[in-house]
């Protein structure tokens, strides 16, 4: 809850808006029941009119009707206004604090993973302010207000009054939650497994058609679905002990208060009118339970999703800034210096790797997937640093530079590179936040998509990504290379540029690289056919090791 | 998904009315559980008004007649037994709920992914992996509420506020007519208000698509967004987009949250109406009924007005379950019907021999989606133990042929495999003689040795080893401490692509088929490596016939027979067969 304590705390009139209206909401109800109950029994008692006062009560009963339905729609109202706003700016936060902590090592490989456990994280956290705590806040302001009742009325009910709402209303839940984490856990495993299950028969269909083993396809489907529904409905009867306990808990508060009530009533401690009242009134405020006990089953996620959100930006930034940086010269060789790289001992990724890049050369890195050639790129970007040996720009060791400065000097296109959602402009803009038009086409057109874009009825505007225009494989792979050759850089470095691209365009690609990045240094690694025009040299690896330079 | 009562960016789902009834049908699949669920709520109904009418006689005799304490005790035992029956009921209804639930939905998942396993492989090239895995998993477990809860949920609303109703008119008619008057307006009311909500929804559709994906979309970014140091300005714009979303929310829930005002209207209406009617008629203020009403009766309606309602809001609390069904069947509607082809066609029934197969092509002619025709009116022979090549750059349709020959993939013309039509051969016999490598083979969540024995269940331990270092497998497998034990696949070990063809070449290994086809057996293999797989490859291809769809010019010059595909046509290439040595020799230049 770090996180959201200080968003919560900013917005803290809100919720107490929010919280005032909800307490009033019971209570308006909790009030017109126990006035209803008491107005009627006190007619039936009193029998005639001149014998009762007619007119506070038919007003009170008129009145808490209209403030329940008022004060239920302003509840509802401001605390998802105030939810809402909380949640955009949990999000823009999140935002930021990532940016210095990517890429993270253990999840460079899975960023899809990870951004979708923590866009569902932060979905787990969405309404559990109004739709648990809310309420739960709600009861105990319940139970203090159910306690001056009886105290004020039936004062030997106070100890059983206040105990049973407080059992039924704020302890069940609870054991509930923390009853359910484990079980809770085996379902999210039975379900990913479905998931694999499901994926293995999907991406491995040709495959199993092929191999004439379908059926083995769809018999662990099967099982996994099985396995699935025995996790679920371990959990479904601990959840279905909610409901069951509310009504025991509130049915039994109410006859244990009946029966210590028609003690008093016996002894004339009490009156008739006022019993009727005081039991009507306590069912009234046992609704709360209902939205407590459906929202009690998201603490626990929720909880769990803050803890895994809160771990994630309070890590420290693996690469940080120097205190005191130096400035990159605008030009100058690339100098990779006994470079070794490896996720721990027993993995080496690239070891003992040397070569200079003049400023103008174009260099192609060869080798196959896996050899180490997008780690060499991602640590001359520094998206991580080396273990040994030293990659220097002008003379100058990357690592005493700033990062921003660096990025200004060397742009990388990564494999995966996204088209984000927005228009065409906006994701050409993101390599150049002030190119005009002319200079957008221009770039475009050295990735051989100007004619595509200048084609589509809203040309630089036409709206890509969820709901818009969507782009081939091919077309998206050159929309983000025009948007590389959009930075400013002197350094170009792509990471296998014709991924996606069919035979001919990939070699009208290569030979057009050339042109398309005149006057700037080029590295591109790639496991493609080079023309024999398009680089100046050809460096191979071959399992992390530099094995030949070849000069064209 | 969000939990947003009434989510703006997902509301206005509408379904066809055939994607409706599948949903009410699948309610078969819950069987007796189902129904049993549905009911209970309906005979807990009953103890509902057991309860009211015993609270109220209690009071009524305290109040009224003067009964001793004894008798007290036995009533209020009475009242704390129907409370306990009707938590009792509760739980068992919570619980058949979602034991139906459960059932049905492993029923629709086992239906569904039948459905997608008998689609064309075509259908699947069109479609994403995750999103078809993401139906199977969260798409269905959407539909859990609808079952376990609304279901119920709705069918009670239905009955009991009729039936209360109805019950109360011979207690007293007015209040009965004030009950059976209100209970069906509430949910008119409230499909009102919902249909303006909707149309809320509308307007703001493509805006909220649109802007709600963006914190998902620039997270996924993130690191493009850093490189070119523009990551601090999207802060703004999530920002922005996000206050946006809000906003547009709002605008919506506005409209959406009258509906539960118009609840809150009647019930509290129908409580105070019941009060204020029943008071003024003890004090003589309004007389609409003939006979006088005694305290236990007025008690009685009073007590029973919050429970007319209830299950309104009930269901009410559940509605956000029906829209959730609904989005996820619009979503997953397009794999509920299985396909027609394979429903319809008979399924062929001729054998294929052993041994050598021979391949014969007549005027064949193939389509792909987006590039148009890539093999136009085709001929082609294949002699029985041939061993023969296809080039081409990628993209041309090479893959395509070879998938057409081993009936993953439709086509126009003929082709004949040892002498049968390819669309008479018996599924079996087809996949037991025919063997085919892809081009992007998959590893399946397990070990090694697990994937390597897909292609034959029975086989021993050693041999699956043996084919697994026929296929070089051991290269790699051995520099884990597990070997052929190490997990692969999702959550297992990860793979490189040249790794994964090796495994999958080794499951061909473990096989007898008469006829292979191979795409692209050297892919992302180094020229050392790539020479040992083709002298593998020729070493087992021996008395069968090989077919190899390759852009490597290596393993081309090592088969008898090297075509070229060009212009949708495939041309012999003029060439004589070398050695593995030799083609290795040659070798030198890039690929």
């Amino acid at each position: 809850m770090k996180l959201l304590w200080p968003l919560i705390l900013r917005r803290a009139p809100g919720f107490l808006l929010a919280l005032a209206l909800s307490v009033l909401t019971l209570a308006a109800g909790a009030g017109l029941l126990g006035v209803s109950g008491w107005f009627l029994t006190g007619a039936a008692l009193a029998g005639t009119a001149v014998a009762f006062e007619l007119f506070a009560p038919s007003s009170a009963v008129r009145g808490l009707s209209f403030l329940r339905i008022g004060a239920r729609y302003g509840e509802r109202m401001t605390g998802h206004a105030v939810t809402l706003a909380m949640l955009s700016e949990l999000r823009s936060t999140l935002f930021a604090r990532l940016i210095p902590l990517v890429p993270m090592k253990g999840v460079a490989g899975r960023t899809g993973d990870f951004v979708a456990r923590l866009t569902a994280d932060i979905e787990a956290l969405d309404m559990v302010m109004l739709q648990a705590v809310l309420p739960l806040l709600t009861a105990c302001t319940a139970a203090a207000g159910l306690a001056l009742m009886l105290w004020l009325t039936l004062p030997e009910a106070v100890p059983v009054g206040v105990a049973g709402f407080a059992l039924t209303a704020l302890a069940v839940p609870l054991a509930l939650v923390l009853g359910g984490r484990r079980i809770g856990a085996a379902t999210v495993s039975a379900s990913s497994d479905l998931r694999v299950a499901a994926l293995d028969g999907i991406d491995g269909h040709g495959d199993l058609v092929a191999l004439g083993a379908t059926e083995a396809g769809m018999e662990r489907f099967n099982a996994a679905a099985a396995q699935l529904r025995v996790a679920r409905l371990a959990e479904a009867r601990r959840v279905a002990l909610g409901p069951a306990l509310a009504q025991l808990g509130a049915g039994l508060t109410m006859a244990a208060t009946l029966w210590l009530g028609l003690e008093a009533l016996a002894s004339d401690r009490i009156s008739g009118p006022i019993l009727t009242g005081v039991l009507l009134a306590i069912l009234g405020l046992f609704e709360v339970t209902g939205p407590i006990l459906r929202g009690a089953g998201r603490i626990g996620s929720a909880l769990a999703a803050s803890r895994r959100v809160s771990e994630i930006v309070t890590t420290r930034p693996l690469i940080r800034d120097p205190l005191a940086p130096a400035r990159l010269p605008g030009e100058g060789p690339l100098v990779i210096d006994h470079v070794s790289y490896g996720y721990g001992i027993d993995r080496p990724v690239l070891t003992d790797v040397s070569f200079t890049a003049q400023p103008g050369e174009r260099i192609a890195i060869l080798g196959a997937s896996g050899s180490g050639k997008s780690t060499l790129l991602g640590l001359i970007t520094r998206l991580d640093d080396v273990n040994a040996g030293a990659i220097r720009f002008g003379g100058i060791d990357i690592r005493d530079a700033t990062l921003a400065d660096l990025h200004d000097h060397i742009a990388l296109l990564t494999q995966d590179a996204p088209v984000f959602i927005g228009t065409v402009r906006d994701n050409l803009r993101i390599g150049s936040p002030f190119a005009d038009d002319a200079t957008l086409y221009t770039a475009l057109g050295n990735a051989r998509l100007a004619e595509f874009v200048r084609g589509l009825p809203q040309g630089l505007d036409t709206w890509l990504g969820e709901s818009g225009a969507t782009l081939s494989a091919g077309q998206a792979r050159r929309l983000c290379l025009a948007r590389t050759l959009l930075s400013p850089a002197r350094l170009i470095l792509l990471d296998e540029p014709t991924a996606g691209l069919d035979g001919a365009t990939e070699a009208e690609f290569l030979g057009d690289l050339l042109t398309a990045t005149e006057g700037r240094t080029l590295v591109v690694a790639t496991h493609a056919a080079l023309p024999r025009a398009a680089v100046d040299r050809v460096v191979r690896f071959e399992d992390g090791r530099l094995v030949e330079t070849e000069r064209r | 998904m969000s939990t947003i009562e009434h989510d703006p960016a997902s509301a206005a789902t509408r379904l066809g009315a055939a994607e409706m009834a599948w949903l009410k049908a699948q309610r078969r699949a819950g069987g007796l559980w189902l129904r049993v669920a549905i009911a209970v709520p309906l005979v807990a109904g009953l103890f509902t008004v057991a309860q009211a009418f015993t609270l109220a006689t209690i009071i009524d005799r305290a109040l009224v007649g003067n009964v001793p304490p004894a008798d007290k005790i036995g009533q209020v035992l009475q009242l704390v037994a129907i409370i306990c029956a009707r938590a009792g009921l509760a739980l068992l209804g919570e619980r058949l709920g979602s034991r139906a639930s459960e059932d049905v939905k492993r029923a629709i998942r086992e239906s569904l992914q039948a459905s997608i396993m008998a689609r064309s492989p075509e259908w699947l090239r069109e479609r994403s992996s995750g999103v078809l895995a993401s139906q199977l998993v969260d798409g269905v477990e959407a539909l859990d509420g609808y079952f376990a809860r609304f279901l119920p949920a709705m069918i009670a609303a239905a009955v009991l506020p009729l039936a209360f109703a109805i019950g109360l008119m011979p207690v007293d008619i007015v209040v009965g007519a004030l009950f059976l008057v209100t209970a069906p307006l509430i949910p008119l009311f409230m499909a009102l208000v919902g249909w303006g909500a909707e149309a809320a929804s509308r307007r703001h559709m493509t805006a909220m698509t649109r802007l709600s994906g963006l914190f998902a979309d620039r997270l996924r970014g993130i690191l493009v967004l850093k490189l070119f140091g523009r990551a601090e300005d999207e802060v703004a714009r999530v920002k922005a987009a996000s206050d946006d979303v809000a906003k547009r929310t709002l605008q919506v829930l506005r409209i959406a949250f009258l509906s539960s005002a118009v609840l809150e209207f009647f019930a509290a209406i129908g409580v105070a109406g019941v009060a204020l009617y029943v008071g003024l008629t003890y004090v003589g203020f309004i007389d609409l009924r003939g006979s006088t009403l005694g305290l236990q009766a007025g008690l009685f309606c009073l007590l029973m007005a919050p429970e007319v309602y209830m299950p309104l809001r009930t269901l009410a609390a559940h509605y956000h379950d029906r829209a959730a069904a609904k989005a996820a069947v619009a979503d997953f509607a397009a794999l509920i019907d299985t396909p027609e082809d394979v429903a319809a066609s008979a399924a062929p029934t001729k054998s294929l021999p052993t041994g050598a197969l021979p391949v014969t092509i007549r005027r064949l002619t193939l389509h792909a989606a987006g590039r148009g025709v890539i093999l136009d009116d085709v001929d082609l022979d294949i002699l029985a133990g041939a061993r023969i090549a296809i080039l081409g750059p990628s993209g041309i349709g090479k893959s395509s042929l070879i998938e057409a020959m081993a009936r993953l993939r439709s086509f126009e013309g003929s082709i004949s495999i040892g002498g049968v039509p390819l669309g008479e051969i018996d599924e079996g016999s087809l996949r037991r003689e025919v063997a085919l490598l892809g081009q992007r083979p998959r590893l399946f969540h397990g070990t090694i040795a697990d994937n390597i024995r897909l292609a034959r269940r029975d086989a021993t331990d050693s041999e699956v080893s043996l084919a697994a270092d026929r296929a070089l497998v051991g290269d790699f497998a051995d520099r884990t401490p597990d070997g052929l034990e190490t997990a692969m696949g999702e959550r297992g070990r990860g793979v490189s692509g040249g790794e994964a063809h090796r495994v999958a070449l080794a499951r061909i290994f473990l096989r007898d088929p008469g006829l292979i086809l191979l795409d692209e057996p050297t892919a992302h293999l180094d020229a050392v490596t790539e020479a040992r797989i083709i002298d593998a490859i020729l070493a087992f291809a021996e008395g069968r016939t090989l077919v190899v769809v390759t852009h490597s010019e290596a393993v081309a010059r090592s088969m008898d027979r090297i075509y070229r595909i060009a212009g949708g046509r495939l041309l012999p290439v003029p060439h004589r067969p070398v050695g593995v040595a030799s083609a290795r020799r040659e070798r030198g230049d890039l690929p």
